[in-house]
């Protein structure tokens, strides 16, 4: 084994220790102690390329020791798992977080909060690298909620609420404070994380291990056990969704990712677009093996195991086409990118579904998930800085205000393009080669509504890409900048901010370049990787490894035809509108109420965000008096004022007995004495 | 090295240096305060000794000295093993803490009330205050019924005294009624170990196992149950807690959460340990009672505008978290219990002592009328969130660990039947809303923009500040390396 005993570890633990130092070292000038956290965060990017070589490898390696005893000789474990997912992830998670650090060195420089801001972001890339490379549920799970716990820290980075960090609107609509976004998107996750923990225990129950390799390999004596327990492996799935879903924010729980906007722009570049909200993909990855065992290759088979594949396929297509129809809309730079990414990670959650529904298809879906992770993370980030660029030169953070210099800003332009270009699918960008993987394995697993699904978000992915740069840099009236820096209006930002972008949007450009040849090393490296674990069988492995080749030509040529038209579908009527100007959206809304309709429609994100606010928070809030006084108040009065009222009002009636007449007692003295003659006599007669 | 008398002196000393204290502080006033905390680090150091000879393998510590020869034997002991060390040791730690937190607080405490200075207030406040710390060890190290009837009540004379001479509104009512609830519930629970007695011939905790099959042997153990549920305040017996809590002087508040939560330990000692055929029987009514007495505490907390009500109500459901576990009859889920009172112990403190840090700071109750104090006050706001972590139970702090272990425990339970599980997956559920009423109010307190009025406020001072560092330093500790409290209890509870 190639891999350096100690890289692992170092990986996670460098960025999680020298989160602490922004916040004791007293007398060190802020850039010293971004330029302390960028350097941890390099280094643990050195332990992740250290880890490549092993790669080449089939199987995996774990490294671990007990972390502490339990009950009944159980025991959890503290190790690290590492196989082509977590070596692939871990270099994808501490290249993009190393570039986004650099970004932020320059960004945060005049921000009070900067201290804040290091420890938050080193804690966090700590707990992404961590989650990513735990070999066990429970590690897993310390690393997935300190991500939680920094997203809100985050996200809330603004926390004194001025008005300018304010996100929504534009006026009439309602705008939201950062510190409630940041609240709204720890609620949301966790709710899922209560739900995955959940799943993870009553696994532990059954099967009585948390380790992954572990749970896979006793899946037959595990899943035996539970499937006695009807609807268990049901429940278990559709609890342990929950999770992911959430964290990746896939409907239901995707009212967050919107909001989480009210961050600053590196943090809605490394958190809700490179890393995060992928790490629902890549537990959804790290289980399917067990899953899949679960549906296709365990003799007896359990297609309950299957509800896994359907819900993720089904939850990740429609998710893609909810979050594009409402981008096309959008209004704020960050929000239209937001949907995006809840579009593009619906897609991943598409491929990994589609892995599992057929057994020809795992290789080829898991691959094209990941495939896809990895481009849309370079291009993704790289949109996130340049709107943040893009905010801060323009001074505002709706689209329609920005009116952006082509001339002035001409390297961003061009690396915005590229990275919309690969969003949208356009060959010869990464973009394009992974979306069409994803399509493919749609086709080969015979998933035709997914499919075509999938084709009509290609569609308004285009659709909204177009739009996007087409009114942020071809509005045709390019003010004079109205933002930030009075240097820095409407100009190219700093080299410090620019290279990272320029950098992702080279490498968008290198990957789509050489597309087939890293899609089919994918393929080939996750192929080798369920053979060694038995999940494809050999003589799969042979048309199964060679991919896209292996089909007739025909069919990927059509899929990469149907790719295309419908990039040009969505693309073409945008370009129109936006670039060329043949006609304006404010003349085609006038003129069409059905478009009115549908605009609104769009624009009320579905009416989601109102019925969950509605449902959830305007009843709580209104339920909280009457309960406080009916409820508790009753209770507490019954009790702590009913029941000493009883005892003196008691009291107050038995005092009257003693009525101090000293013929009245005379009274209750004969009274007496006439009751103890009568039990005497009586007992004499007994 | 065997130190003489270890436990003796734990218990002992506390309560010895009472009159010293209160002597003493007359001349010195407020610093007393400081000698109070060195008795109690002292002690802890002592509890952290025995610690440490069973860590390494050690037999539980034992001492018993004679009480009564006359009409019975009555033996007077103290029992240090996995159970009782860790809550011995963790509740000590937290008195010592607080009581110099108090140091500031209650100076100030009394200038407000009395409207003036006073030495000799001061004084006997902290004298009081020792015999929380005898009292709590007490309990926890005791070996037989009575002698943990005597604690019990023991405690009450303090949180008598404290909340009639320095606590807030209407606090002679609520001295009386604080007084009057424990002293019931106390009494209950003396019928239930009379009963035991009459059953089994003997006081001793470590007879009880002989009361089972006894016919009385349920009348006993409803008696006593009933005696901890009322002082555990479950759903139903849970209205003196708000006032009680809230009304208390915050210095003490984290006592007064410990003092709720011991009854889980005594719950652990009688019945998980020595009593599981008895509690098997009631496991189902007594889980569901808890999961309702948790969401009843979660909305009740939810509902709260004033921050030491809002802290005071989220005692009743987290308290119900640790029943919930103990109920399940399981070792995960007893060993996860009493780990989940000892997590839940170290952020209430934080949380009841942040909350008294605003009231010092600002002379505001009402969180509406609060926001951005995160601006003045940067490390209370930090300790906020700590606070609320542990409750909330995210890792790295303690809370998380102690929550899935003892889910796993309810979750075993669940794989019974189908009630069960619907009970289990309800009770995971339930635990969210612990962080909307933790979250929630952090933001009310300390985000958003800061009142006129309050832009005078300052940072509170070290004396109250490295104290509850302190605490949140060991929940990190715990929650990192649970070893350090698994390791004690599982020998112990495993058993069961």
């Amino acid at each position: 084994m190639m891999v350096s005993g100690l890289a692992p570890w170092l990986c996670w633990a460098l960025p999680t220790v020298a989160s602490v130092f922004p916040v004791v070292l007293r007398g060190v000038s802020g850039r010293t102690k971004g330029v302390l956290v960028t350097a941890a965060a390099s280094l643990s990017w050195g332990m992740a390329l250290s880890m490549l070589p092993g790669l080449t490898d089939t199987g995996y390696v774990e490294r671990g020791t007990v972390w502490f005893t339990l009950p009944a000789g159980g025991s959890v474990g503290l190790g690290m798992l590492i196989d082509p997912l977590s070596i692939i992830l871990a270099n994808v998670v501490s290249f993009l977080s190393l570039l986004i650090l650099v970004y932020s060195l320059r960004y945060v420089e005049h921000d009070p909060g900067a201290d804040r801001y290091w420890f938050f972001m080193s804690f966090f890339i700590g707990g992404m690298l961590l989650l990513i490379l735990a070999d066990n549920l429970i590690l897993f799970f310390v690393g997935w909620k300190i991500v939680g716990l920094c997203s809100y820290g985050l996200i809330g980075h603004y926390y004194h609420d001025d008005r300018k960090y304010w996100i929504g609107g534009p006026p009439p609509f309602p705008s939201q404070r950062p510190s409630r976004c940041g609240l709204k998107a720890l609620l949301v996750t966790s709710l899922g994380d209560v739900s995955l923990l959940a799943s993870t225990l009553i696994i532990y129950t059954y099967a009585g291990t948390f380790n992954f390799m572990e749970l896979y390999q006793t899946a037959d004596v595990w899943l035996a056990a539970m499937a006695q327990n009807s609807g268990v492996l049901t429940l278990t799935i559709v609890l342990f969704l929950a999770g992911p879903l959430a964290k990746s924010a896939q409907f239901p729980f995707h009212e967050w990712l919107p909001e989480a906007m009210a961050g600053p722009a590196p943090v809605s570049a490394l958190i809700h677009a490179a890393t995060m909200v992928k790490a629902g993909v890549y537990l959804v990855a790290r289980v399917l093996p067990i899953f899949y065992f679960a549906a296709w290759v365990s003799q007896p088979s359990y297609p309950e195991a299957l509800t896994f594949f359907v819900l993720v396929a089904a939850i990740g297509g429609f998710s893609a086409l909810l979050a594009g129809t409402q981008a096309v809309v959008a209004m704020e730079l960050k929000k239209v990118l937001a949907y995006s990414t809840m579009s593009t990670i619906g897609y991943m959650m598409l491929a990994l579904g589609v892995a599992g529904l057929s057994p020809e298809s795992l290789v080829g879906g898991v691959s094209a998930g990941i495939f896809y992770l990895i481009s849309h993370g370079i291009f993704k980030a790289a949109l996130f800085l340049c709107a943040g660029v893009a905010i801060h030169a323009s001074g505002s953070i709706y689209i329609t205000e920005m009116r952006l210099s082509r001339r002035r800003m001409r390297l961003t332009w061009a690396f915005m393009w590229i990275s919309v270009l690969a969003l949208m699918g356009v060959p010869p960008l990464s973009g394009f080669w992974s979306k069409d993987e994803v399509l493919l394995s749609c086709l080969v697993g015979g998933q035709y509504a997914l499919f075509a699904l999938a084709s009509a978000t290609v569609a308004f992915t285009a659709f909204y890409g177009v739009r996007l740069l087409g009114i942020m840099f071809h509005s045709g009236r390019e003010s004079e900048g109205g933002g930030g820096n009075k240097d820095e209006r409407g100009e190219e930002p700093s080299r410090l901010m620019l290279l990272p972008y320029a950098i992702l949007a080279i490498l968008t450009v290198a990957i789509g370049l050489a597309g087939p040849w890293v899609g089919e090393m994918i393929h080939g490296l996750f192929g080798g990787y369920f053979t060694s674990l038995g999940l494809v069988a050999v003589s799969h492995t042979h048309s199964t490894a060679s991919g896209a080749a292996a089909l007739p030509v025909t069919v990927s040529m059509a899929v990469a035809m149907v790719s295309v038209l419908m990039v040009v579908a969505g693309g073409v009527p945008a370009y129109l509108l936006y670039v060329a100007k043949k006609s304006s959206a404010a003349v085609l809304l006038e003129r069409h109420a059905w478009l009115r309709a549908a605009h609104s429609f769009l624009w009320s994100r579905w009416y989601m965000d109102a019925a969950i606010n509605r449902v959830f928070v305007r009843t709580t809030l209104a339920a909280r008096g009457p309960f406080a006084k009916y409820a508790e108040g009753s209770l507490d009065r019954a009790i702590n004022v009913g029941i000493p009222a009883l005892i003196s009002s008691a009291s107050r009636g038995l005092r009257r007995i003693q009525t101090g007449v000293l013929s009245v007692n005379m009274l209750y003295f004969m009274a007496f004495l006439v009751l103890l003659i009568l039990l005497l006599l009586w007992q004499e007669v007994v | 090295m065997a130190v003489p008398y270890l436990l003796l002196q734990t218990v002992v000393l506390p309560v010895l240096s009472v009159p010293v204290l209160a002597l003493l502080g007359r001349r010195v006033g407020k610093r007393i305060g400081w000698l109070a905390g060195g008795i109690l680090a002292y002690t802890t150091i002592l509890l952290a000794t025995a610690g440490h000879s069973l860590w390494g393998g050690g037999a539980p510590i034992a001492e018993e000295y004679s009480w009564s020869t006359a009409l019975f034997v009555l033996k007077f002991g103290f029992l240090a093993d996995g159970l009782s060390l860790p809550v011995a040791l963790i509740m000590n730690v937290i008195c010592c803490a607080l009581v110099v937190f108090s140091i500031e607080y209650l100076d100030h405490r009394i200038h407000v009330i009395y409207k003036r200075e006073s030495k000799p207030l001061n004084a006997y406040y902290y004298s009081q205050f020792m015999l929380f710390a005898t009292g709590l060890t007490g309990i926890s190290l005791a070996t037989n019924l009575i002698e943990v009837y005597v604690f019990l009540d023991f405690l009450l004379v303090p949180l008598y005294f404290i909340m009639d001479y320095f606590g807030y509104t209407s606090r002679h009512r609520v001295a009386t009624m604080c007084f009057l609830w424990g002293f019931v519930a106390g009494a209950l629970f003396l019928v239930g170990s009379v009963v035991t007695y009459s059953q089994t011939g003997s006081f001793m905790i470590s007879d009880l196992p002989l009361l089972a099959g006894t016919p009385l042997a349920l009348t006993a153990s409803l008696f006593m149950l009933a005696g901890i549920l009322i002082k555990l305040a479950v759903f139903g017996f849970h209205v003196w807690l708000p006032w009680v809590h809230a009304e208390h002087p915050s210095c003490i508040a984290g006592v007064l959460s410990i003092i709720v939560g011991v009854e889980n330990y005594l719950l652990a000692r009688i019945f998980v340990q020595h009593l599981p055929g008895i509690l098997e029987s009631i496991s189902l009514p007594l889980m569901v009672w808890a999961l309702v007495t948790m969401v009843y505490g979660a909305m009740l907390t939810m509902a709260q505008d004033d921050v030491k009500r809002l802290y005071a109500c989220s005692t009743i459901g987290q308290t119900a978290y640790s029943l919930f576990a103990l109920a399940s009859c399981t070792a995960f889920g007893a060993v996860g219990g009493i780990f989940y009172f000892l997590s839940h112990s170290l952020g209430k403190a934080i949380l009841f002592s942040v909350a008294g840090i605003i009231v010092y700071k600002t002379g505001v109750r009402d969180m509406r009328q609060m926001g951005g104090l995160a601006r003045k006050m940067p490390v209370t706001a930090m300790l906020c969130v700590i606070g609320s972590i542990i409750l909330s139970a995210i890792p790295p702090l303690s809370g998380f660990s102690a929550e899935w272990i003892m889910f796993v425990g309810i979750f075993q339970r669940g794989t019974l039947d189908t009630v069960n599980m619907a009970v289990a997956v309800a009770g995971i559920f339930a635990t969210f809303l612990t962080m909307v009423y933790t979250f929630w109010p952090v933001m009310r307190i300390f985000f958003g923009p800061l009142p006129q009025s309050m832009e005078g406020v300052k940072e509170a001072p070290m004396s109250m500040l490295v104290p509850l560092l302190i605490l949140a330093a060991i929940s990190f500790i715990l929650g990192v390396y649970p070893e350090i409290v698994t390791r004690f209890l599982v020998p112990v509870l495993a058993a069961a």
